[in-house]
């Protein structure tokens, strides 16, 4: 048994294009980019997990070779702290030529659809400043959150959900290769649990793993022990009438589990749904109108405790009016 | 008569002794001015105190008296790059043998918004340490928690509110130079509603002196309002849920020192204790919700023209959220979100330095790496320690990232990383 071990997104993640196994399409037009030399601004977008990341690093590898991150520069818009932080980067890395054949380096923006319409109009503005020594890939969940002048001076590639068998075919590599027995239905559920994100499936399989052996069984404790129960128990705590145990409930989420008010809202809308919480199907409907405007709020730049309190005292109200009896 | 200037500014102290009053704060004053760059001094003052009890005027009759080339900046305008280069630029000139010494004012500190006027206070602490001459701050609220940085860099000078006594002094003063007949009972009515605040004193004087052509008790009484005194947070709270008119409402909220963050904060806080029918506690969240919508596009367009509606949404909004009218009256309490944040820093502060030394490794962002990878790395380090100690050495993670993703069974993962280190020191050496 080797005494270190890996994260097996990191341990199995594709380092060629050749290694990558879906997205042929894409592969293709990569390859050809490789060969001439030479590409143009590009956007990958597609929900998260589907590798629009692990495909820059494998296209930027083909390009410079091993030592191909001297020759990238990796921003995430979500960590950086503005516009200005990034312009001040670029405008240092393009500053030094590339040595070898490829004329140009590579800015890998990853998350750019966080980026406010201003922030990605001075991107735009450093993209058209930078081109003679640099390209840019964008990397976004939503494209539609691109500008559109930022869309149209790119090649656009949209990365779709993986489909089952891929995600089985991968996860039965990976068991194979790390000698575990891996039960057919187990990595079924896995997929069914990811929701075609890449990343979440080889997470689950990983941490099944560690608990013993890949089952179904294993599998759900898995789910079910990362993505706490805490926002069920708080919308059924408000629905009661509870508002005060509620919040604190959302708290914990917030503070203890670090969670953004995005995503228990998003959970909220989930959750909502379930048959457990006993409200008439006509009344989802408005809650799940609500916790829509509520998410928009956030996005915008309001305040987590705030808005989601707003919602939690809204749901104290509705399950008022229909607690039974 | 000439209306030409406001009193307050033509009856300005012009030397040291005009300053009435503040005999402890002038001698520390002077003391530290003429020592300030001696080793060991501090490089800034700050002078704190009500308003209106002489804070600016002193510095500037001090200027006055000594010789000494002012420059003045109120300190909100910091978050203006520009100004400070400017103000930064003049700080770090060195007097010359023929040119006036100088001394940089830095109004109002505590108006400084720690959220709006990101980076302000960094600012001024850079141009404190870069300094060459005396830079001198004035505040109301030396305790606001946006000056706690501030704070261990500079001498702290307090003064004091005006007693009575010396307010009627200063407003006889300028009776006389501006001939007005003022009757004693008048002016004490004026500095007793001042409540040692000598500039609204002022300014009141010349609104009655200026309409009427003297000053009598009952003009002052029919005329003067008291002024907007500032109230503890809970106070102004009791105030806002006990308004009973939209501008009592209103007042409520700007009758504090309170920053809008802070404000959001404490209503968060209250609106449960004060409100307990679910239909009064949703609408005045409904409310509450709808200030700080206002709030971000504020903050995010500077739309600063929005803030009135925020105040309509925060203050009357959620007071008229009330079902009936009945007096509320509920103990002090902070807001708990605060204390809930500080319990949990170091806990927080450790999943942010882990997710961003994972983040790198996994090509991803650190949020990304909170939802996606530490959830299941907790599932892994808490059933699974010897697994985890070799994922633990396969990521350097620390001993404290260890505990944090481990809990109960750190110890255990601890153990085999230990163990795992002895057993390959023990290879090398047989």
């Amino acid at each position: 048994m080797s005494e270190i071990e890996l994260l097996w997104t990191e341990k199995y993640r594709p380092r060629t294009l050749d290694e990558v196994v879906n997205h042929s399409e894409i592969v293709a037009r990569l390859k050809k980019f490789v060969s001439d030399k030479n590409m143009p601004h590009m956007l990958f977008a597609g929900p998260p997990g589907t590798g629009k990341t692990t495909m820059a690093h494998c296209l930027a590898h083909d390009l410079y070779g091993d030592n191909y991150r001297q020759y990238i520069l990796e921003l995430n818009a979500s960590d950086e702290s503005g516009i200005g932080v990034i312009r001040g980067k670029v405008k240092e890395f393009a500053r030094t030529r590339v040595v070898g054949n490829v004329p140009f380096k590579i800015i890998l923006l990853d998350e750019a659809d966080n980026m406010t319409a201003d922030a990605q109009q001075a991107l735009r503005r450093l993209m058209e400043l930078y081109t003679a020594s640099t390209r840019f890939i964008l990397i976004a969940n939503y494209p539609s959150k691109i500008i559109e002048p930022i869309q149209s001076r790119t090649a656009v590639f949209r990365f779709t959900p993986l489909k089952r068998e891929d995600v089985v075919e991968r996860l039965k590599y990976i068991c194979s290769n790390e000698k575990v027995k891996c039960h057919e239905d187990a990595l079924n559920t896995i997929f069914e649990l990811s929701e075609g994100d890449m990343r979440r499936a080889i997470n689950i399989l990983q941490a099944s793993v560690a608990l013993g052996e890949a089952t179904v069984e294993n599998v759900y404790k898995v789910v079910g022990l990362a993505h706490p129960r805490e926002v069920r128990e708080m919308i059924q705590l408000a629905l009661s009438g509870n508002f005060a145990e509620a919040r604190n409930k959302l708290r914990t989420l917030m503070i203890t589990y670090g969670l953004s008010g995005v995503d228990i809202v998003k959970q909220i809308h989930k959750e909502i749904f379930s048959s457990d919480i006993k409200i008439p199907d006509e009344i989802k409907i408005v809650i799940a109108d609500l916790v829509g405007e509520i998410q928009f709020r956030l996005v915008e730049g309001a305040d987590d405790e705030i808005q989601l309190s707003a919602l939690l005292a809204r749901l104290a109200l509705i399950g008022k009016k229909f607690k039974p009896g | 008569m000439s209306s030409a200037l406001p009193w307050i500014i033509k009856y300005r102290p012009r030397t040291i002794e005009d300053v009435v009053n503040q005999e402890n704060a002038k001698n520390a004053f002077l003391n530290w001015l003429e020592n300030w760059d001696k080793p060991g001094q501090k490089k800034a003052a700050l002078l704190h105190g009500p308003a209106g009890c002489g804070k600016t005027s002193l510095v500037e009759a001090v200027a006055g008296s000594k010789g000494y080339q002012l420059f003045e900046m109120n300190a909100s305008d910091f978050r203006r790059k520009s100004d400070i280069e400017n103000i930064a630029k003049i700080a770090a000139q060195t007097s010359g043998l023929t040119s006036k010494r100088k001394i940089i004012l830095l109004d109002e500190v505590d108006g400084i918004n720690a959220r709006a006027d990101e980076g302000g206070i960094e600012a001024i602490i850079e141009l404190i340490n870069a300094s060459k001459n005396p830079i001198v701050m004035t505040a109301n609220n030396p305790f606001s928690k946006n000056l706690f940085p501030l704070r261990q860099n500079v001498l702290e000078i307090p003064m004091k509110r005006l007693s009575e006594t010396h307010v009627v002094t200063a407003l006889k003063k300028i009776c006389g130079a501006e001939k007005i007949e003022c009757s004693d009972e008048g002016l004490r009515e004026i500095a007793m509603r001042s409540e040692g605040d000598l500039r609204s004193a002022i300014n009141d004087l010349q609104a009655i002196a200026e309409t009427y052509g003297k000053v009598t008790l009952d003009l002052v009484k029919s005329l003067a309002t008291y002024r907007d005194r500032q109230y503890a947070p809970y106070e102004a709270l009791q105030r806002l849920f006990n308004a009973k008119y939209v501008f009592q409402a209103k007042d409520a909220l700007t009758s504090t020192d309170l920053d809008y963050d802070e404000l959001f904060l404490w209503l968060n806080e209250h609106i449960p204790t004060y409100y307990e029918d679910p239909e009064e506690v949703a609408r005045a969240y409904e409310a509450l919700s709808r200030a700080d919508v206002y709030y971000g596009r504020i903050k995010r367009r500077a739309q600063w023209d929005l803030l009135s509606y925020m105040y309509d949404m925060m203050g009357p909004g959620v007071a008229f959220a009330r079902k009936v009218y009945k007096y509320r009256f509920k103990p002090f309490k902070a807001p708990s979100r605060k204390k809930q944040l500080s319990e949990t820093k170091r806990s927080r502060e450790v999943r942010e330095a882990l997710a961003e030394h994972l983040a790198t490794r996994l090509l991803t962002s650190k949020a990304t790496v909170k939802a996606e990878v530490i959830p299941y790395l907790q599932v892994i380090f808490k059933y699974n320690p010897r697994y985890a100690a070799r994922i633990a050495k396969g990521y350097s993670l620390s001993e404290e990232h260890i505990n944090w993703l481990a809990g109960s069974k750190s110890l255990e993962v601890i153990g085999y990383l230990k163990k795992g280190e002895r057993a390959r020191e023990k290879g090398r050496g047989g």
